[in-house]
């Protein structure tokens, strides 16, 4: 971890609320790219990453105990995400689904999951995992994914491979469950948990 | 999404798609009960959108519009700020009501 980072962890968990204040935009300063980015993994889109976000760091300033003794980037991150961001993203999305047909838990499930398997890898990390396991997919698999990563749709990635939406949405289920079954190889491979 | 009775694999191009173009409350909101039920019956989804969020964040994650932080930290004081008048308020009102009571 950052001196820069330390610093700030250091002042914010100070006892009173004013050096908590005070503390807040270094902290922001050092820790603003990383949050943001593993927020846009549930979201996806910056606007709400940034309101979400926003209620994190003063939540964090209410209540900094849970980041007390952190010693490592990855560790803080895990520790805001299980015990700020979790709970924000769960309300966001109690709020939109109101309406909705998905049960409670399964919103919860899909909007603020458990971290996963790989959940805690740094960008660059997961960039060099995943053209890892795409490299060992078949040509067409690996095909529809990469288009699918450059933001291409489905209408517009099946007029590519020549075939129907209806068989790219299978071919991206399928190919996605054998990226997931690469994961769990790669994390028992490297001492993870299943 | 206009599929009404979208299979598991449509549920989860959908969601991917979704999720990629930051409008998963439109993705929340085209469910039907039917899909809702085979969404929730189905292991596999759910294991398939750990990898959608990843393939997500390694394709779009670094591609994010940093933005002014400087402004978003004032964002974040001001919020601060309103909390710290809340709580100063509420402990106001409660030695108040506590003069009142005696």
């Amino acid at each position: 971890m950052d001196k820069r980072l330390r610093n700030a962890l250091k002042q914010l968990t100070a006892s009173d609320t004013e050096s908590r204040r005070r503390a807040m935009e270094p902290f922001v300063r050092a820790t603003f790219a990383l949050f943001i980015g593993h927020l846009h993994r549930y979201l996806g889109n910056e606007v709400e990453c940034e309101d979400v976000l926003e209620d994190v760091y003063a939540d964090i300033w209410e209540n900094p105990d849970h980041l007390r003794d952190i010693e490592e980037e990855g560790h803080l991150l895990k520790t805001v995400y299980l015990y700020y961001m979790r709970k924000r993203l769960r309300e966001v999305y109690r709020r939109m689904n109101r309406r909705a047909s998905l049960s409670q838990d399964d919103l919860q499930n899909l909007m603020a999951p458990d971290l996963g398997l790989c959940d805690l890898l740094s960008q660059e990390e997961l960039k060099q995992l995943l053209h890892k396991m795409l490299g060992k997919l078949k040509a067409r698999e690996r095909k529809a994914i990469e288009l699918w990563m450059e933001g291409m749709s489905n209408r517009a990635i099946a007029n590519q491979l020549g075939t129907t939406v209806g068989a790219v949405k299978m071919l991206e289920y399928r190919t996605i469950l054998k990226l997931k079954e690469m994961l769990k190889e790669y994390c028992r491979a490297s001492g993870g948990e299943d | 999404m206009l599929n009404a009775d979208r299979e598991i694999q449509e549920l989860l191009a959908d969601y991917a798609v979704a999720l990629r173009d930051g409008c998963v409350p439109t993705f929340l909101k085209s469910l039907t009960r039917d899909e809702a039920r085979r969404i929730s019956e189905s292991r596999d989804f759910w294991e398939a959108t750990e990898v959608v969020r990843l393939m997500n964040s390694a394709g779009f994650g670094d591609k994010l519009v940093t933005p002014d932080v400087g402004l978003f930290i004032s964002r974040v004081d001001a919020g601060i700020a309103s909390r710290m008048k809340k709580a100063q308020a509420s402990t106001r009102d409660r030695s108040r009501s506590h003069v009142n009571l005696q």
